[in-house]
């Protein structure tokens, strides 16, 4: 599974979505009103030192 | 081509009768390529289940509902689940297990284990810090997070697993 599903946390952070079967079977899981974007895994960073620093811009983004 | 026989027992005297339901759909059931007897009640299918688990006594078996195994550390990676559609990272050693099939309600009950690779320290798999009960766990998901002993920060763990039961 090499898509990933990301969006904006409430509290200004990034969640990532790691799908088990496939990125469609996993779009329930989107919370609803968010704005996400399904990237490839290569455009997550695999350094997690400042994890819960991560910030995203979602202009142009899709709306659950 | 193979055959079909009827046996009738010599000893018996009852008639068994093959009867069909009230359908308009025509259905084959195809019989095993083994030999064996047909299994018709509850009490024989549970006999087999225990025997398949190595479940002795007379206790009552329940599976799991859900569960999943993954790697918490560098590039997020589940390594096999159950009835689990994704998992969320929502930081560091903060995740949500999303489930395929919801749970019938929030009663059920749930457990986690982590691991270090070689790391001097010990943690466990709590409820996330500070938020709601009634949002943490519902029918559809459930968020837990990794606890790091000795520190005040979560850490991320290299094996991490929740598994439900309901």
């Amino acid at each position: 599974m090499d898509q990933r599903i990301i969006f904006k946390t409430a509290e200004g952070g990034v969640a990532v979505i790691i799908p088990t079967v496939s990125v469609e079977l996993a779009m329930k899981d989107i919370p609803d009103g968010v704005q996400y974007k399904v990237v490839n895994v290569s455009e997550i960073p695999s350094d997690r030192t400042f994890r819960n620093a991560w910030t995203v811009e979602t202009t142009g983004w899709e709306t659950r | 081509m193979s055959k079909i026989a009827l046996s009738p027992n010599s000893s018996g005297t009852g008639t068994f009768t093959i009867a069909s339901p009230n359908s308009n759909t025509n259905r084959t059931l195809t019989l095993p390529d083994e030999a064996g007897t047909v299994v018709t009640n509850a009490s024989d299918i549970e006999s087999q289940v225990k025997t398949a688990t190595n479940a002795t006594g007379s206790q009552p078996i329940y599976a799991a509902r859900a569960w999943v195994n993954f790697n918490g550390t560098g590039t997020i990676a589940i390594r096999d689940s159950g009835n689990v559609s994704s998992l969320t990272d929502n930081g560091t050693a903060d995740y949500t297990i999303n489930f395929t099939t919801a749970m019938s309600n929030i009663n059920y009950a749930w457990v986690g284990s982590l691991g270090y690779d070689s790391v001097a320290q010990e943690g466990w798999v709590s409820s996330p810090y500070n938020i709601a009960y009634s949002t943490w766990k519902t029918t559809t998901s459930l968020r837990t997070v990794g606890v790091y002993a000795n520190g005040s920060a979560n850490v991320d763990y290299i094996d991490y697993s929740i598994i439900v039961f309901g």
